[in-house]
């Protein structure tokens, strides 16, 4: 799958990373806790304003504001995005369609104002970090959990929430991590902390949630830090005005809309 | 004095005794504590506002120096085994512990941003190699309409590729060296591989010159011991001469392991010093002391041994003090190396000084006087002497137009002289490391980086598309005025790509647009596309500074300094637009650093000549006898210099520090020659006896002192390893000067202008 331009899966990705279904508890294996993160009930659609903030070593910070519309249309998920700030790149946006077909390449497309022009794009997979940030797009929640082998290693209560952690190492040796560790919420199936190892075995990162919202009934994840500890780097994801299932129209994800901007 | 002598002389065994023990302790904590210090960085001042400046800037921009691998195949390199090659190399290196990932550049990892009518392709070159004819070809259409790869990873030939390693300051080793062309070897043939770069060449460096210099030094010894045998005529003699040499280098070693203090590249000049200057004490008193023994061959070893300690003591005391001053007179530069070589060799001298007062005359006590052969005839022994000081009075004329001739054409040859930072300059023509190096330079930008840093007042300067215009300008400007400059890159280049790509790749678009807006889109565009590491190394994330930098093809000083002059003329249309300019990198480092090494030896240089012409006018109660008494060194510092400018041998870290030797070695010539002159005055008062003598006792040492330490460093003219040559001949050169200077022109002088003779000739 080509994630380079999935720029509005961040939305989206974060409650599947941190949310899961109520099931009912039986004697649970590691893939069993990952799967339940990774199907966890999500919403229709959904809006909402995402505040990015990227902190480089000496401590200086650019903020991001994009909004963003997804919906799930069954066999394609389609993802729109507008930048609201920096001013200079204000109505730019992108748009993403992916499919569930995995055979089937992502639909992206990017709108420049300044240009006044849509271009397709077309990417190959690199495991890229989203929009300069300390996330990979597989970090926002796209990674398939039967693509690495998963053990419990314990259990553990932080903050008051029971957690299991989580070891998962891929069955590809490739990949970009070696390891991760994810202390995962029982009973809400969601992260409440993640560690991540390079593919040398170092220490890399950690993802920390700050702060999570049921909202409908559903668990979705407001503000994530990730702290990349080699670049000394850290990116802070905010969501707010968020709005879920109130029934976007399918033509708001058009080139058309893309133009018209905010 | 000599009932002093004579009374220590019996605790003699006690004195070799003591020695020993403050030896063996120098020698075991130079054992456990000495250090190398290789890492270039070290040497620099780094409160120095040139490198804070830099360090800053590296930081900011992950500024590091880079190993090239080059990959060559005559048929180019687009086939399927030289791809995969590539592949294979980067990985590799991207698992070296040396080596980041993320540090190493190459076809394979490179992001191919593709424009077409109605989008945008960001990829990979390619992930799994290629085998079909088809897919080569069109691979190679890709790098050829690509400028972010096209002759900047593969040569515009298509016939190389290069993987290019940014590694940090302090990883590079040997091993790490070895490892690298282990690696290379295995990816031979029919491929050829080349490894170059800025650290490789500063590493072996680092590791040649000890190296060459340790296979080396036995040889000169050896040599040293052949001549001085033959001179001194006494094995004994000769072996004290050189364990005194020896020890004092132990001591000084000891020493400076006792202090922490590592050890530089230019600390291995510290034993020469100790050899040209510690050779000279032994032999002065041994001369006297053979000298002595054929005058009075019946006398006791004691009062033999005394009288020698009694007549020489003074010189060689005046001798050593002012060869300290000297050498301490280099704490005076900015450069912490050169500092401690100062300061050390003064120590060095110190040692060799005490050691040759105590040292050799218990070793003479204990181990008995050597037996000379008794000349039937003292005038045979005198003749020859005599006769020199008879043709050299006779021809002073002719001298000092000589001198003076040679003085001007050695000031013009100062003229010449050229300062070099280059590192490559240092190593043989042909070697491997300077052939790779010129491969390289030929098939790309350049193996030598400039970074220019700009530095606007606010942020989103670099978003400007007037500023970028006029980096555009200056870059193109640089690169086509100075044929050495290969290349150049910066934040413009991406604007213009980016430009290039969203039109369809068409190339009216390959400029900067007039647009602000759309260039900040541009680039939030590739923050998410391309990988933003590689916008950080040319633009900070404010966008108010830049990192430009200019691709050379020679690391040598003068190239460096023809771009910055370049550069400098755009400095007024940058201020215009709000933005400074400074420089940054490892060669602009270096250059700063040896201007800074030679400012601050010249001006040492300087003082150390005004401390010891005062020191001279103390000692000899006299300023005019000071002001003589300066005029070998003078003269061994002038030539030495117009000779360098001559025979192109360039201004480096080691060849300025040679010009300390004149201060060192001219400075003894002149006190053991004017002493013994002055001594011979009293006892003569005949101007051309005393000068005869003088002659046939000082000359003849300093005849022995020069032909001993010119021998020893004539054989480093064999080194393969031409720095080491060039010490070889300075050194070399710089005591046949002191040697030359203080037996004609300075003697002409003290001869004409009467010193000694005043009240005679009145």
């Amino acid at each position: 799958m080509k994630k380079r331009f999935k720029v509005l899966s961040v939305l989206i990705s974060l409650t599947i990373l941190f949310a899961g279904g109520l099931f009912a508890q039986k004697k649970l294996t590691g893939l069993d806790i990952m799967k339940k993160v990774y199907n966890r009930k999500s919403p229709k659609d959904m809006e909402a304003t995402l505040t990015m903030t990227l902190i480089n070593s000496n401590g200086s910070k650019r903020v991001r504001t994009i909004k963003q519309f997804i919906k799930d249309f069954g066999k394609v998920e389609k993802k729109i995005m507008f930048f609201i700030a920096p001013a200079d790149v204000r109505n730019t946006s992108f748009m993403n369609w992916s499919y569930d077909d995995p055979k089937k390449d992502d639909d992206q497309w990017i709108y420049l104002p300044a240009l006044k022009k849509v271009k397709r794009i077309s990417s190959d997979s690199k495991g890229d970090y989203f929009m300069g940030s300390d996330f990979t797009y597989d970090d926002l929640g796209d990674r398939n959990p039967e693509e690495d082998n998963h053990k419990i290693i314990k259990t553990e209560k932080i903050d008051g929430l029971n957690c299991y952690v989580v070891e998962s190492t891929p069955k590809d040796e490739d990949y970009m991590y070696s390891k991760t560790i994810t202390w995962v919420v029982k009973d809400r199936w969601y992260g409440l902390k993640k560690k991540f190892y390079d593919e040398d075995g170092e220490y890399l990162k950690t993802l920390t949630l700050k702060k999570a919202d049921n909202i409908k009934g559903y668990w979705i994840i407001v503000k994530v830090e990730m702290k990349n500890k080699q670049k000394n780097h850290s990116t802070i994801m905010h969501l707010t005005n968020i709005k879920i299932d109130t029934g976007i129209p399918a033509r708001k994800f058009t080139e058309r809309m893309m133009k018209r901007g905010l | 004095m000599e009932n002093f002598v004579k009374k220590s002389l019996r605790f003699s065994l006690l004195i070799i005794l003591i020695i020993i023990i403050i030896t063996v302790i120098f020698t075991k904590i130079a054992k456990d504590n000495s250090k190398l210090e290789t890492n270039l960085d070290k040497y620099m001042p780094q409160d120095h506002p040139a490198f804070k400046y830099s360090n800053m800037a590296e930081e900011w921009f992950n500024i590091k120096d880079a190993v090239m691998i080059a990959i060559y195949n005559e048929n180019g390199i687009f086939n399927y085994t030289t791809l995969k090659k590539i592949k294979s190399i980067t990985k590799e290196l991207g698992k070296m512990k040396e080596i980041r990932k993320e540090d190493v550049t190459s076809l394979y990892t490179a992001d191919n941003i593709v424009g077409t009518e109605d989008g945008l392709d960001v990829k990979s070159f390619y992930k799994r190699v290629p085998k079909s004819k088809e897919k080569l070809d069109n691979l190679k259409r890709l790098v050829r309409t690509n400028d972010m790869v096209y002759g900047k990873i593969v040569s515009k030939n298509m016939k190389v590729a290069i993987i290019v390693a940014r590694i940090d300051k302090d990883v590079f080793s040997q091993d790490f060296y070895k490892r690298i062309l282990k690696l290379g070897k295995k990816y031979e043939g029919p491929e050829k591989i080349f490894v170059a770069g800025r650290p490789i060449v500063e590493g072996t460096l680092a590791y040649l010159m000890p190296k060459d210099m340790k296979k080396m030094v036995p040889i000169v010894i050896l040599f040293i011991i052949g001549v001085l045998w033959f001179l001194l005529k006494s094995f004994k003699n000769t072996i004290t001469t050189l364990i005194v040499v020896l020890m004092s280098t132990v001591w000084t070693f000891g020493l400076m392991a006792a202090f922490h203090i590592p050890i530089y590249a230019v600390s291995t000049m510290i034993p020469v010093m100790l050899i040209a200057i510690g050779v000279a004490y032994g032999v002065h008193l041994y001369s006297h002391l053979e000298l002595h023994l054929k005058d009075k061959p019946n006398i006791s070893k004691t009062d033999a041994i005394a009288n020698m300690m009694k007549e020489m003591w003074k010189p060689v005391m005046m001798a050593a003090v002012t060869t300290m001053v000297g050498f301490i007179s280099l704490l005076t530069s900015a450069v912490y190396p050169v500092k401690y070589f100062g300061l050390f060799s003064a120590f060095g001298v110190f040692s060799a000084f005490i050691l040759s007062m105590f040292f050799i005359p218990a070793v003479l006590y204990v181990f008995n006087l050597p037996k000379y052969k008794q000349n039937k005839d003292k005038k045979e022994h005198t003749k020859i002497y005599f006769s020199i000081t008879e043709k050299i009075i006779k021809y002073k004329k002719l001298v000092i137009i000589i001198t003076l001739i040679v003085l001007f054409i050695s000031i013009y040859g100062i003229t010449k002289v050229w300062i070099s930072s280059s590192f490559l300059s240092k190593f043989e023509k042909n070697s491997d490391i300077v052939k790779t190096d010129r491969f390289v330079n030929e098939n790309f930008g350049g193996t030598t980086t400039l970074n220019v840093i700009l530095e606007g007042k606010e942020k989103d300067t670099f978003k400007t598309p007037a500023v970028l215009s006029a980096m555009l300008k200056l870059q193109s400007k640089v690169t086509n005025s100075l044929p050495m400059v290969g290349d150049s890159f910066s934040i413009a280049d991406f604007i213009k790509r980016m430009n290039k790509v969203m039109h369809a790749d068409k190339e009216e678009f390959n400029n900067i647009p007039n647009n602000k807006d759309l260039i900040a889109q541009y680039l939030l565009l590739y923050e998410m596309s391309g990988d933003p590491a590689n916008l950080w190394r040319v633009v900070d994330d404010k966008y108010q500074k830049a990192n430009l930098t200019f691709q050379l093809k020679s690391d040598d000083s003068v190239q460096l300094k023809k771009a910055i002059k370049v550069i400098e003329s755009f400095r007024d249309d940058f201020s215009k637009l709000g933005i400074k300019i400074n420089y940054a990198g490892s060669g602009y480092k270096a250059l700063v650093f040896t201007d800074l090494l030679l400012k601050g030896q010249i001006s040492s240089l300087i003082v150390s000549l005004i401390i010891v012409l005062i020191l001279l006018t103390i000692m000899f109660k006299n300023f005019y006898i000071g002001l003589i008494g300066s005029v070998p060194i003078i003269l061994t510092a002038v030539i030495n210099f117009g000779v360098m400018g001559l025979t192109n041998i360039p201004l480096s870290s080691t060849t300025a520090l040679i010009s300390s030797i004149a201060i060192g070695i001219g400075i003894d010539y002149a006190i053991h020659f004017i002493d013994r002159y002055r001594i011979y005055a009293n006892q003569f008062s005949d101007k051309d006896t005393a000068s005869k003598w003088t002659m046939y006792h000082s000359g003849r040492a300093i005849l022995f002192n020069a032909m001993v330490v010119i021998a020893g460093f004539m054989v480093l003219v064999f080194s393969v390893f031409p720095p080491n040559r060039n010490l070889g001949e300075l050194v070399s050169l710089n005591m046949f000067t002191s040697f030359l200077g203080t037996l004609t022109i300075m003697f002409i002088i003290l001869y004409i202008k009467n010193i000694y003779f005043e009240k005679e000739v009145k």
